[in-house]
């Protein structure tokens, strides 16, 4: 089966001054912050509903 | 009870353990509403990656390099270790994050700040030793390239990274067992302490606990009801 990204190569590079980031670490600081800011924004499932303990 | 138990530390230290952490606070049966967010389950996401890594590290260790390299099953648990890895390092920078915009050290909760933050600086040692200890290609290109950080800090003559008998020990025993102390501690802070509540509910709090009676039955949802001591 082939995979679905071929990783047998170098990765690209993003530079700006001294700063150097692989694209593969661009993608995953990216996707943290999509998850990051999707945690604080999207609802809770069964938010309203007493959780117990101490609400 | 006789004198002679009293005395014994095995008595003081269970006193002391109680009292630090009753049974009820150790194993709640309820959280407080406003845990009901997003942002409050990346820390057991980051607790639930450790065991993975952890079990799939140990079927690794137990079967060998060449297993993990050859064999198909071997390629899944190296492959299912390598993501684990991913996956922690992932939402623990997430619980970082949200930990850190909630100045989660407020109520008396520095402790727990500072085992946070260390058990991510040593995952991080954790990690490279994994890297440099898979055999193959990969690990001798990271290892070679990553001693002139250690050289350049000093302390490449203690921590060489192209000895793997050394990385190997560092990765398989050393540093888990740092991690897995850490987190612990971490764990049972957040039982005693209570989790952080938002910044504008502690402000309510305090609010609250500074216009009603002195022996009044404020809300609390930790020891000192969320208001900083």
């Amino acid at each position: 089966m082939a995979a679905i990204f071929n990783l047998n190569h170098h990765a690209g590079y993003l530079s700006w001054h001294f700063i150097s980031l692989s694209v593969p670490n661009v993608i995953v600081i990216i996707l943290m912050l999509v998850v990051f800011a999707a945690a604080i924004l999207a609802p809770f499932p069964g938010t309203g509903r007493k959780t117990g303990g101490h609400s | 009870m006789s004198v002679s138990s009293e005395k014994s530390w095995t008595v003081a230290l269970r006193k002391r353990a109680v009292a630090a952490l009753p049974p009820e606070k150790l194993l709640p049966d309820g959280q407080p509403s406003y845990v009901a967010s997003w942002i409050y389950v990346f820390g057991v996401l980051s607790l639930s990656s450790l065991v993975a890594l952890i079990l799939t590290g140990s079927i690794l260790a137990l079967k060998g390099p060449t297993w993990w390299h050859t064999s198909s099953v071997g390629h899944f648990f190296n492959s299912m270790h390598l993501w684990s890895v991913e996956l922690f390092f992932f939402f623990m920078v997430i619980h970082l994050w949200g930990k850190y915009w909630m100045a989660a050290w407020r109520g008396g909760r520095y402790k727990l700040w500072l085992t946070g933050g260390i058990t991510f600086l040593v995952a991080v040692p954790c990690a490279l030793t994994g890297y440099v200890s898979q055999q193959n290609f990969d690990a001798q290109w990271i290892s070679t390239q990553a001693k002139d950080a250690m050289n350049s800090v000093g302390v490449g003559a203690f921590f060489n990274l192209t000895n793997f008998g050394q990385m190997y020990s560092y990765h398989v025993l050393l540093l888990p067992i740092a991690v897995v102390g850490l987190v612990s501690a971490h764990v049972l802070l957040v039982r005693r302490h209570g989790v952080v509540p938002p910044l504008e509910l502690e402000q309510r709090k305090a609010v609250l606990a500074a216009t009603s009676s002195p022996g009044g039955d404020g809300p609390s949802d930790t020891p000192n009801g969320g208001v900083p001591s």
